[in-house]
This record gives structure tokens, sequence and C-alpha cells, in this order.
């Protein structure tokens, strides 16, 4: 039974599931645990070797092949068919069901009933395996190659991300203050006690602290990223003490982020050409009076400059007078400083360069870089 | 206690939890190899219910913790108990006791608020475990519920080390909001609870609303699990068949006609979409037993 089992895991592995050592141990102290019947063995080897729902329809496929139902005897060495078209039903999972439902109905359409449903059941777990395979795709498909359905389903995955990422800052921000004792009020409060300081009463750390200045590249290739970006912070703006957000493509404008949507307040040319240096020049001008040792710039874009001046010496400026500057790219670090970007240039300036190719690299750099 | 598939069995029973053979084996599975239990599938096909039936089959109690985003240490674990120090300090003013003595009084077992985790591993007997929902706790708790769920110990600084002397049993349940870690899911057990079909639900009722007769509840399972097989927002739970049933019965209903089921639909679907989808569908659901679109 032993070598059996392991000839099973072998097979199992070979059709794409993830079976590790220490599991295939379990799977083979269940095996000896249950009764010797088939369904007993089907049970516990499902439970110990299948973690994810996705992987049950190849599991039953094999289990089907390998180990056959009483009086259905198959040949050992018979070729495994290829997983992809083997999820129908095996022979030996008919018998297996029927014999349930002979117990409560011997009659034939009950036996229909319970193959409908063990059809339906699967095709259920399938589609909920898909929806989560789906997640994952959304999640790590680059924001370059994607399709304008994926783009409203990514959408929608926003939402749930922004508000970890609220979570994740609010969390920080507690532990960042617990532990800071306020001295004066709790000796205050603990007038009303008698002088015994039952309510402690911690520092609250002033999140207001920081102002945020995010710049935004909208040029086509960039304008999902800047989408998604802005749509992250939006639901974290309590969190500083000021936000101020700007889009740009080859000048700077002002914009707001109000339901999804980037409303900017001066007419902005989408299609003109990226001036990087332009833009730093005109936020230079503009902000100069508010940068100050709370502000932390964020800024999204390519450094694609068009081979114009990149003006790297005002990013310098810059980052001599602000708390922190990051940048976050959404083009792949391979293409990074090549042909017109400008990059490394900038790079020197910044505290930290952050790929954000997709969401789930954009949702990582926002935590790292917003605390 | 001498765990064998038939206690289970007549565990589950005696509880009136019908389920799958399956799902059975698995239990006792989990029983026997001491190993944690995930269980994952639709919200209400009665995942969380499996903690407390698996309980009532050992004879002890349940310890549930419900996770949630931001859920830390300090509440799943232990914190010390700030204000009953502080109350001791300052009852202890008069009489003049030692540092030694002050600190390791305050600092025993009578001044910890045991949270869940603590409390199922310092139990003096074998509990039930429940972790509710961990797919809604963060990823960096479940780092941390690794740790203590593979060696069932916890260090307390100025306690010491505190080790199960029985391992409790540990189910764990989520609803597949987001990806659990592939460690963690290799220290469990894994089943996928989905809906338990027409038989079985049929059962369901009976056992639970034995008032109502025998067509109706036939309509019933049938209708509800027609209603599974549409692409809704939520799939009315069993619980909400349940209700169903109880209502229908109070409303003194006799047969499950179109009216019927309009007047009472709410009952089953909790979505404005849901409702207005499945509304002008009822007379199909009602009359195929198996297809619909």
């Amino acid at each position: 039974m032993r070598t059996r089992l392991t000839e099973f895991i072998d097979q199992l592995r070979a059709a794409g599931v993830r079976a590790s050592v220490a599991e295939s141990l379990d799977a083979m102290a269940a095996a000896s645990a249950v009764p010797t019947e088939r369904d007993h063995l089907r049970a516990a080897l499902a439970a110990t070797l299948v973690k994810d729902a996705a992987d049950r329809p190849a599991f039953d496929a094999l289990f089907d092949r390998f180990f056959a139902a009483p009086g259905q005897v198959r040949g050992k060495g018979e070729q495994p068919q290829p997983i992809g078209e083997g999820i129908g039903r095996g022979p030996g999972q008919a018998s297996a069901s029927d014999r349930q439902s002979e117990e409560r109905q011997p009659s034939k359409s009950a036996a229909r009933d319970t193959a409908e449903r063990e059809r339906e059941k699967r095709q259920r777990e399938q589609a909920a395996a898909a929806h989560l395979a789906r997640r994952r795709e959304v999640l790590v498909t680059a924001f370059e190659s994607m399709e304008s359905r994926l783009v409203e389903e990514a959408a929608m995955l926003v939402e749930e991300l922004s508000r970890r990422l609220h979570a994740h800052l609010s969390r920080r921000l507690a532990r960042a203050h617990r532990g800071r004792l306020n001295f004066r009020r709790t000796i205050r409060a603990s007038l009303g006690t008698g002088g015994v300081p039952i309510d402690p009463i911690f520092r609250q750390r002033r999140p207001g602290k920081i102002d945020l200045v995010a710049l935004c590249d909208l040029s086509h290739s960039t304008a999902t990223a800047a989408d998604f970006c802005l749509a992250l912070l939006a639901p974290t703006s309590h969190f500083f003490r000021r936000v101020q957000l700007f889009g740009y493509v080859d000048r700077l404008v002002e914009i707001s982020f109000e339901r999804g949507h980037v409303i900017p307040h001066q007419p902005l040319d989408l299609a003109a050409r990226s001036d990087f240096g332009n833009v730093l020049r005109q936020l230079w001008e503009q902000c100069e009076a508010a940068f100050t040792r709370n502000t932390v710039v964020l800024i999204l874009g390519d450094a694609r400059n068009n081979r114009r001046p990149p003006r790297a010496d005002v990013l310098a400026r810059l980052h001599a007078r602000v708390r922190r500057v990051i940048w976050l790219n959404p083009e792949t670090r391979r293409r990074w400083n090549t042909g017109d970007s400008v990059l490394a240039s900038y790079t020197r300036h910044c505290d930290a360069v952050l790929a954000a190719t997709n969401l789930r690299e954009l949702t990582a750099a926002m935590k790292s870089a917003l605390l | 206690m001498q765990i064998t598939p038939e206690l289970i069995q007549d565990g589950l029973r005696r509880a009136c939890y019908l389920t799958i053979p399956a799902v059975e084996t698995t239990l006792y599975l989990s029983l026997v190899l001491e190993k944690p239990l995930l269980i994952e599938g639709p919200a209400g096909a009665g995942k969380t219910e499996i903690g407390k039936v698996l309980a009532e089959i050992l004879h002890t109690d349940l310890i549930r913790l419900q996770c949630y985003e931001g859920l830390d240490e300090a509440k799943a674990l232990y914190e010390w108990n700030y204000q009953k120090q502080l109350l001791r300090i300052q009852a202890d003013r008069e009489q003049d006791r030692s540092w030694e003595d002050v600190t390791s009084h305050i600092f025993s077992h009578d001044y910890l608020l045991e949270r869940p985790l603590l409390r199922a591993i310092a139990a003096p007997r074998k509990v039930v475990l429940l972790i509710d929902e961990i797919d809604k706790a963060d990823e960096e708790f479940e780092a941390f519920l690794l740790e203590v769920l593979s060696d069932f110990q916890v260090s307390i600084p100025e306690l010491g080390t505190i080790t199960a002397q029985n391992r409790p049993a540990v189910v764990l349940t989520s609803n597949r909001a987001r990806e659990l870690s592939e460690a963690l899911k290799r220290r469990c057990l894994y089943l996928y609870l989905d809906f338990p079909g027409v038989e079985v639900e049929r059962e369901i009722i009976r056992l639970k609303v034995p008032e109502l007769d025998s067509k109706l509840r036939e309509q019933v399972a049938r209708f509800v699990n027609n209603l599974r097989k549409l692409d809704l927002r939520k799939a009315p739970s069993i619980a909400e068949t349940l209700d169903w049933a109880r209502a229908l019965r109070a409303l003194g209903i006799r047969e499950l006609d179109t009216a019927g089921v309009r007047q009472t639909l709410n009952l089953i679907l909790k979505h404005e979409e849901d409702l207005r989808k499945v509304e002008n569908k009822t007379g199909a659901l009602l009359k195929s037993p198996s297809r619909i679109d």
C-alpha cells in the first residue's frame, strides 16, 4: 500500500497538484487511520493532499484511475489521460455515488439526482477556484497589458485593496502610539478615581503631521496605473495633514479624485508628449513654500522624457527640502533606463524607486512608501 | 475517550448535523492525526457549525476566535490586565513589600487576560478551538498563527512557556475572501464544504422543522437548490432555508406556489438585485427539478 501511495502522490504532483513531503507523510498516516473502504480512502487522501478546491477535479480523476472500484480492475500500466480532458466522471465515481443513493431511495431518478448534484458541485467548485485564479491574474497582470474588461475587474478589487491599505496604515499608527503615556492627562483622569490612574491615556500620534504631494503621470502609457494609485490613496487622506494631488503629462495641473474618476482642475492635453523637466520646474515654482521636512512626495511615472532636459537639479533641490521622495515606476524593471528613460538621473535624488507594474506591486509599494 | 469513526457518526447524528460520509471521515482524521482542519466553502454551508458540533461530540468546551482585519496578538493571545495590576499596587502601598515580591505578584496568572488562543492552550483538558473566518485576518496574523499551531506553546516573558497539556482540536474556517498562505494550508487538513444537495437538505429540514409536511419539505429543498444554481450575489444559506420553512409553516402555506414564494422570497434572498432576478423565474424554479436556464 505504501509504495502504491507514493506512486499516487508522484502522479498527483505530475498532474500539477503541489503536495509537500510533510503532506505525503500525513497522507500515509491518514490512509492507515481510516477503514479500508474506497470512499474513506478518497476522503483521507483528499483532506491531506488537496489544499485547493481547484485541484479537486484533477485529484478525483487520478484517484478513479488509480484505485479502481471493486469489480473494475484496471491495469496499473495504463496510460493516464491528460488531466485537462479527464475532468469527466470516472467509472468508480459513478458506482460510489450509486451506492450512496441506494441506501436512501432505490429508484433510478435518485441516482440521476446524485449524479447531477455531483456534477453541479464540481462546477461550483471550479467556479470558485476560477474566481480565485482570476483574482490572482488581475493582481499580477501588468498595467500595460490590461484590457478594458480586466481594468473593470481590477477597479472592483482596488476597493478591497484600499480598505486593506487603510487598515494597515491605521494599525501602524495604533502600534506607534501604544506605550507612550500622556502623563499629564493620565494624572488628571486619575483624580476621579482617588489618584489611582485606572485609565491610562496614551499619546496620540498626530497623523496630520505629514503633507502628501502626489504626482501622477496621466499620459496614456501609465494612465491605468495612475488611476489605481489615486484610488488606493483616496480613502487614506485623513492620515495626512494635507494631500495635494497633481496630474501631469507635459505640464502640471491640480487634480482631484472623486468617485473613481480623475478630475483635472485645468485643461490638460493627454496626448502631449511627457516632459518631466518642465513638470518638476512647475512643481517647484508652485509649491516651493509648501515643501517642508514634513512633506512626502510621491511620483508615479515612467520617466520617459522624450529626450527633453530632465532637470534632475530641480528634484535634487526638492529632495533636500522634503522628508522623502518616492518614485513609483509602472514600467517593468527590465526597461528602466532604456531608450528615452531618464530614471537614472532621478534615482539619485529619490529615497526609494519602487516598481509598480501590477496591482500587487503597487499596493506593496504604497504600503512601504506611506509609512 | 477513544475516537472511532462510529463515535463521530453518532455524535454528528445526535447533534442533528447531517452531512456526507466524506466529511465524517475528514473530521475523524483531524481528531486522530491531531491536525488542524481548514474548512472552506460558500457562506452558510455550515462551516462554523462543524466546530460547535465537534465540541459537542467530544463533550468539551468550544473556544472561538473570530478573525477580523487588524486582529493582533493582544486580542488573540494575551494581555496584562493593567488596571488590576495598578489597583494591586495601590492596595499594597501601606504594607512594606519588597520589589521582587510586588513584581512576582502582579505578573502572575491572576493579572493575565487570557485571549482565545492562550485559553485553548492552557485549558486543563482537550478543547475545540474554532478560528472563524481566518481569511479576514491579515497575513501577519496568519504567520503568527502558524507558530502557535505548530507547537501549541506560548512564551510569556514574565511567566515562562506554557505548553498545551492536551492539544486542542483546531478548526479553521475561510470564505476565500483571499488566498491563504501555502504554509498554513500545508499544516492543515483541508475540507471543502459545499451546500448539501436536495436529499440531505430535505433531511435537515425534517430534523429541524419537524412540523412541516413532507410535500412542502420536498418543494422547499428543491426550490432552494435550484436557486443556488442561479448566479446570485448571495446564495441562500441553510439557516435561511430553515427560517423560510418555519415562516411557511407559520403562515399556514400548504403548498408552494408562485404567489406564496413571492410573498416570502425576502426571507431567503437579501439583495434587491437577486430578488428582482428571481421574481419572474419563480414559476420555472418551482417546476423543473434540475434545469432552469
